[in-house]
């Protein structure tokens, strides 16, 4: 059976309109997106890690933040994250993580609260049945 | 319960399945039993009427039911923003976990069979005397039960996923290292499996239009062949699967940890034209196959290389663009 000259044109025209949005797709900014799951960060749960390169990779939770971790370990810097209490970035070597009953990012369940205070961290563990945790990052 | 245009026309379109099936169905089966019988020929002229009635009326069904199965996705993308937790489909997806799964799994069947049942429509009325009528009702009979099923399905879920439920989403689920779609690949090729599995699918997919072209070429359309082709294309939709989730899915993401094709969909509409041609492209060449099955009978006979043709040309062009597609964007990357 020869090949229809229909078909043919079809397919040139899918190929043709598929590179163009492809093309389109590939341009969008993706600045405020996780690089895990790229979902819209908000950024008072917001965790970034310097790359030795001076890259940056921001991620929407300590969760997706943990999940990439193990990957980029050898080349990370410095990680920052945020606390929760006044929004201000902190060294993670620095800051204070409490795992309790409260969700904060829900598409991932992130149960993981970073504090720059103790007192603010303590007064979340008593609030919502929270409990110290290490360094995820170390 | 989620009340949008999309849930509404789901339900709206159930319902109308559910009657319209029931009574096709009942009716169909009759029909194939009375068919089977020798009648006289004022009999077998209103046996035919009431044949093209139901085939009439069934035809919407099934149409409406293959337009469907891309519905139902774009009905659940609609939820979303009403489920906390859901960041794409999947997320919906986790509401109602083994009634959506179960429709997950009916849809691609019953969309496959009535494209083959279609096909064997189309060839049957293509001839002067129906010889393919008999087998037309039985399997219309049997593809109904599965309608009939999957448009209950579809009611059940859209009445069951209420607004606000709280699920977590792909990340936590389709990410773990120990997911399947990791572990078989990882303990065959090892820890570097993603080269290998991108090589392997290159290899399948590229052999297995190469053989339908083959085929189209030499005319060879033996049943054994059309068997084998098709065990083929599933093989190859399998890998199609694997090496999406694991390697082409995140590449194209620009994601490389996140493996979720929901999003992959999202993030990426355009891997959405990849995802039709390559379903219709494996579909055709299963079609080719049950066609020859159910097709060889009677004057439908010497029609059917003309036909299997036609839908081994279909499968070829459906593949090679979803190929095109795919080489498209890893080039772009």
């Amino acid at each position: 059976m020869p090949i229809n000259k229909r078909q043919i044109i079809l397919l040139i025209i899918f190929v043709i309109i598929s590179l163009v949005l492809g093309c389109q797709g590939e341009r969008k900014p993706i600045e405020s997106r996780c690089d895990y799951d790229g979902v819209k960060i908000e950024p008072l749960y917001a965790v970034y890690f310097t790359l030795q390169d001076g890259a940056e990779k921001k991620f929407c939770s300590m969760a997706c933040a943990s999940l990439s971790f193990p990957e980029l370990k050898s080349r990370i810097k410095e990680v920052v994250v945020v606390d929760e209490r006044s929004g201000t970035k902190v060294n993670a070597s620095q800051a204070l993580f409490v795992e309790s009953e409260m969700v904060t990012v829900p598409h991932v369940k992130n149960r993981i609260h970073v504090f720059s205070k103790e007192e603010d961290a303590l007064k979340h563990i008593q609030k919502f049945k929270g409990r110290w945790v290490e360094n995820p990052f170390h | 319960m989620i009340l949008n245009a999309l849930s509404i026309t789901m339900i709206f379109i159930g319902a109308l399945s559910v009657l319209l099936t029931i009574w096709g169905g009942v009716s169909s089966f009759i029909l194939y039993r009375k068919w089977r019988r020798p009648s006289t020929p004022e009999e077998k002229t209103s046996l035919e009427d009431r044949s093209y009635l139901v085939l009439l009326i069934m035809v919407i069904v099934l149409v409406i039911r293959l337009i469907n199965w891309p519905l139902f996705y774009v009905t659940l993308q609609s939820f979303i923003s009403d489920i906390e937790g859901a960041m794409c489909i999947f997320g919906v997806t986790q509401v109602k976990v083994s009634l959506t799964r179960f429709l997950e799994f009916l849809k691609p069947i019953t969309f496959f069979l009535i494209g083959g049942w279609f096909i064997l429509h189309i060839l049957d009325r293509a001839t002067k005397t129906s010889p393919l009528m008999g087998r037309k009702l039985l399997v219309l009979s049997f593809i109904s039960l599965l309608v009939l099923m999957d448009a209950i399905g579809d009611i059940l879920l859209m009445i069951g996923i209420v607004p606000e439920s709280l699920v977590s989403c792909c990340t936590t689920i389709t990410d773990i290292s120990n997911r399947p779609t990791r572990t078989t690949p990882l303990s065959i090729f090892g820890p570097e499996y993603a080269r290998p599995l991108r090589g392997l699918f290159f290899i399948t997919h590229l052999a297995l239009i190469g053989m339908i072209g083959l085929a189209l070429k030499s005319r060879i359309f033996r049943r054994p062949v059309l068997g084998l082709l098709f065990l083929f294309s599933l093989l190859n939709a399998l890998l199609f699967l694997l090496s999406q989730i694991e390697v082409f899915a995140p590449a194209m993401m620009h994601l490389p940890f996140h493996h979720c094709l929901y999003c992959l969909w999202q993030y990426v509409p355009d891997s959405i034209a990849m995802y039709l041609f390559f379903i219709l492209g494996t579909f055709s060449v299963g079609w080719g196959f049950t066609t020859d099955l159910f097709g060889k009978i009677g004057e439908a006979s010497s029609l059917l290389p003309n036909y299997v043709g036609k839908i081994y040309w279909a499968a070829f062009f459906f593949l090679s663009a979803s190929f095109i597609l795919l080489v498209i964007h890893l080039l772009l990357d």
